[in-house]
């Protein structure tokens, strides 16, 4: 998209606009965003394992969100709604070439060293984005929405489009894959 | 309290008590302040054990990634947003603006290319007018020929520029508009 120069009184029609487009107002916006943009952040660059495309998922998982002309009959409702979207972003986009999975940088290593316990915590980090690396997007997308967020199985097949009674399986499989990931040469 | 059973549901799938034990996780309570019973059965119950190192780990993942990760301010996504929002309604307002302007071309062109061909046939026979006009004043056939040479010649770079200059803003339009 190319970049443009927007006047004061375009953005002020551009908010108009918004307030008119969106199904929320500015203030309902922020009181949501603040409850929900670090979990939704934190999975998709879990899921996805980029924090720059995790960057931009974020805004257009809001701006999908913000589109979306659905009635929400609760909180809980609108928050699954939210991780719905983030969840078929991902997906759509695991279609490209493959995501690979930074291992935790140096500076974060270092930063946990200086706490107590924190190069046993920051090791067990390391395992488990290089185990979570070797699972499909859709493994990790349904192990981070059960056992990360706690959603109940109806939720996450909702989520992921698929059948309760299928997620149970790849669910199951998918945690036998983890556990073998992280322990090579244990068994499950 | 009643000692929780250890889960077999489908061929160890799935627990009627694994849920209560991820809420204990993500709660933060597991497992020292988790109910002790829950505790006891995920020690004796697989798919429980599993599910419960699973989401510790997570979860420990996840209280980390809540710290260090930065996320753009909400009024810096809502501006985005209304921004991108206004922008496409622009572009949807305008899409019929489009469609005519490409049906006019195409009329356009249609016509100019309706009135070369009624004009083509034509050509030959004002040549020939012209020459036999040209020999009845011009005693000299050399010149007549010339003459006829050089009108045919003009006929036809006259026609090529006419088509371009038709052509040529229509071309350089729908290069520099934006779709």
């Amino acid at each position: 998209m190319r970049d443009l120069t927007l006047t004061d009184m375009e953005r002020l029609g551009a908010f108009d606009e918004a307030e008119r487009t969106f199904q929320m107002t500015e203030e309902a916006f922020r009181t949501f965003y603040e409850l929900t943009a670090r979990p939704v952040r934190v999975y998709l660059a879990r899921t996805t394992g980029d924090n720059r495309l995790a960057d931009d998922l974020l805004q257009e998982t809001y701006y999908r969100f913000l589109r979306a002309n659905v009635t929400f009959t609760n909180d809980d409702h609108r928050r699954n709604y939210l991780f719905r979207i983030a969840t078929n972003l991902v997906h759509d986009h695991r279609r490209k070439p493959f995501i690979e999975v930074p291992a935790v940088t140096m500076h974060e290593v270092i930063d946990e060293a200086a706490l107590a316990n924190a190069a046993e915590s920051a090791a067990r980090r390391l395992d488990l984005h290089k185990a979570m690396k070797q699972l499909k997007p859709r493994e990790r997308s349904m192990l981070w929405l059960a056992y990360a967020q706690g959603w109940s199985h109806e939720e996450i097949a909702g989520a992921i489009g698929v059948k309760t009674a299928s997620l149970k399986a790849m669910l199951h499989r998918a945690r036998q894959r983890l556990l073998k990931a992280l322990n090579p040469g244990g068994g499950s | 309290m009643t000692p929780l059973r250890q889960g077999s549901g489908t061929q160890g799938l799935e627990c009627p008590q694994e849920q209560l034990v991820v809420n204990a996780v993500l709660s933060g309570m597991w497992p020292a302040r988790a109910d002790e019973s829950l505790v006891d059965h995920a020690a004796t119950c697989d798919t429980c054990r599993e599910i419960a190192s699973v989401a510790v780990l997570l979860r420990d993942d996840v209280e980390h990634a809540r710290i260090e990760m930065q996320v753009p301010a909400a009024g810096q996504v809502w501006w985005r947003a209304a921004v991108r929002a206004r922008l496409e309604s622009t572009h949807a307002a305008a899409r019929p603006m489009t469609w005519m302007h490409s049906i006019t071309a195409a009329i356009v062109l249609g016509i100019f290319l309706a009135v070369l061909t009624a004009i083509w046939p034509m050509v030959p026979a004002v040549i020939a007018t012209v020459r036999s006009l040209s020999t009845d004043v011009l005693p000299s056939t050399v010149v007549t020929s010339a003459i006829a040479g050089g009108l045919a010649r003009s006929a036809v770079i006259g026609l090529v520029a006419a088509g371009l200059l038709l052509l040529a803003p229509l071309a350089v339009y729908f290069v520099l508009s934006d779709d």
